[in-house]
């Protein structure tokens, strides 16, 4: 690597900018196959409560369109569909065409046809017009993205007027006491689970060392208003393990 | 900005909800363009209130000024916003500062956008079991409220007539009716005095002539 090229973060490592997309990508395809039993596993099921929470605040009627950036195997995109109905269009992209298969899978195999695309996109160049949609989505995605404010400008730029951006990461924990002990289980319990169920111990501690790398509510506030959101605020769940940011366009 | 709670979001969202179902309260929002109200609960939480594109936004109140500003105990501030004309007595148990017009039109919006609890738990459980929660809820609200009553009567009927520590209406009205009788007769007796007073103090024997 030349010293002058820029470097960042992977996990605690530092990478290249131009690996990190390559190595992210190697990530989630070594896990796509694992990748929602895993979650189940890891979270204990809470991440059906905190993606259930999110859906709760798109404000979405039927008809209107939506996007899940970085939307993996399709938990929120199942839940936009749900939301714009029949008449509504809802679209799946992803930087990951092995999680996006799942996806796709997924949602055909729930019924959903006609009103959904699957895209394979990165988030910091969406390939869609400038006001497309109505709510953009992110979910446990935004700290894989390698600039991040990049990413939440192209989300800002092909939000309607009046459109809603949610982003749905890991956080800080803020409960008091929570902090140990949410420290040991991601550095020692998640790469076990990683080892037994995913075959797979690497790439669960980068998962646990990519969430102690990404900004923390107050950062990734600064950034969303950065990036052009107004009423930009965010919501912190279980104790702050988990944080819903959200702003509008106008 | 501090964090914003999870249930003020919820809220924000039935409302909004609401409100886009409603053309009075779409109208109201669209009449608070750009504007904000502060509600302070005492004791409990700041919130923020902004119009903004036709959609309500509530907000962990930050140190920023708003247009309006309500403060009040969390009951007379629930009086206040659900009912459709505020009672002189729940107007007079909160603190409006500001624009008193915005924070008016704030309320109507509130009242005009409030949500019908049957109506968003069948979001939640279905239509049919969502009548029927209602319907227990409302049986369980009856039967409480019954249940405080009879309490209270058996209560006043066992202190009265069982334990004799409190007198009954009856013994109370008669006990009243004798000391209005014995003020009638001491201020009968008292007017003789004064009379007799009067009438030993002009005799002439009194004036020692």
């Amino acid at each position: 690597m030349a010293d002058t090229e820029p470097t960042v973060d992977f996990g605690f490592e530092k990478v290249a900018a131009a690996d990190k997309a390559g190595r992210v990508r190697a990530v989630f395809e070594s896990v796509a196959g694992k990748y929602d039993v895993m979650n189940d596993l890891m979270s204990l099921g809470a991440h059906r409560l905190w993606k259930r929470f999110t859906l709760s605040l798109t404000g979405l009627r039927p008809g209107q369109h939506a996007l899940d950036v970085a939307g993996g195997t399709g938990d929120l995109a199942a839940g936009l569909l749900r939301q714009v109905g029949k008449t509504g269009r809802v679209v799946l992209s992803d930087v990951n065409p092995a999680m996006l298969d799942i996806g796709r899978d997924r949602l055909l195999d729930a019924g959903y046809v006609g009103n959904v695309e699957c895209i394979v996109a990165d988030a910091e160049n969406l390939p869609f017009e400038d006001n497309s949609f109505d709510c953009v989505t992110i979910g446990f995605g935004l700290r894989n993205v390698t600039d991040k404010l990049k990413a939440l400008q192209s989300m800002h730029r092909v939000l309607k007027v009046g459109g809603q951006l949610l982003v749905l990461e890991f956080s800080t924990p803020r409960a008091p006491g929570l902090k140990p002990i949410y420290d040991a289980y991601s550095f020692k319990v998640l790469p076990f689970l990683g080892e037994l169920v995913a075959k797979d111990r690497d790439s669960y501690r980068y998962l646990a060392e990519s969430i102690r790398m990404h900004p923390d509510q107050e950062s990734l506030l600064a950034m969303l208003k950065q990036a052009g959101f107004i009423q930009a605020r965010y919501h912190n769940l279980t104790g702050g393990i988990v944080a819903v940011h959200r702003g509008y366009k106008y | 900005m501090p964090e914003t709670p999870s249930w003020l979001a919820s809220a924000e969202a039935v409302l909004n909800r609401n409100i886009a179902a409603s053309s009075e309260a779409k109208a109201l929002a669209r009449r608070l363009e750009n504007t904000s109200l502060q509600v302070n609960v005492d004791g409990f939480t700041r919130v923020r209130a902004e119009c903004l594109g036709g959609r309500l936004g509530l907000l962990a109140a930050d140190e920023s000024p708003a247009d309006a500003v309500i403060s009040g105990s969390p009951p007379a501030l629930m009086q206040m916003f659900k009912a459709a004309v505020p009672s002189a007595q729940s107007r007079s148990s909160v603190q409006i500062r500001g624009d008193a017009e915005i924070a008016n039109l704030y309320r109507e919006l509130f009242a005009a956008a409030r949500p019908d609890l049957e109506e968003e738990l069948s979001r939640w459980v279905g239509d049919l079991p969502a009548r029927h929660l209602s319907q227990l809820a409302l049986s369980v609200r009856t039967w409480a409220r019954r249940a405080r009553r009879t309490a209270g009567e058996n209560i006043a009927e066992y202190l009265q007539e069982e334990g004799r520590d409190l007198v009954n209406k009856t013994e109370m009205e008669e006990f009243l009716r004798g000391v209005d009788g014995i003020r009638e007769g001491v201020d009968r007796v008292e007017a003789r005095l004064k009379g007799l007073e009067q009438r030993a103090a002009s005799s002439p024997r009194a004036k020692g002539t």
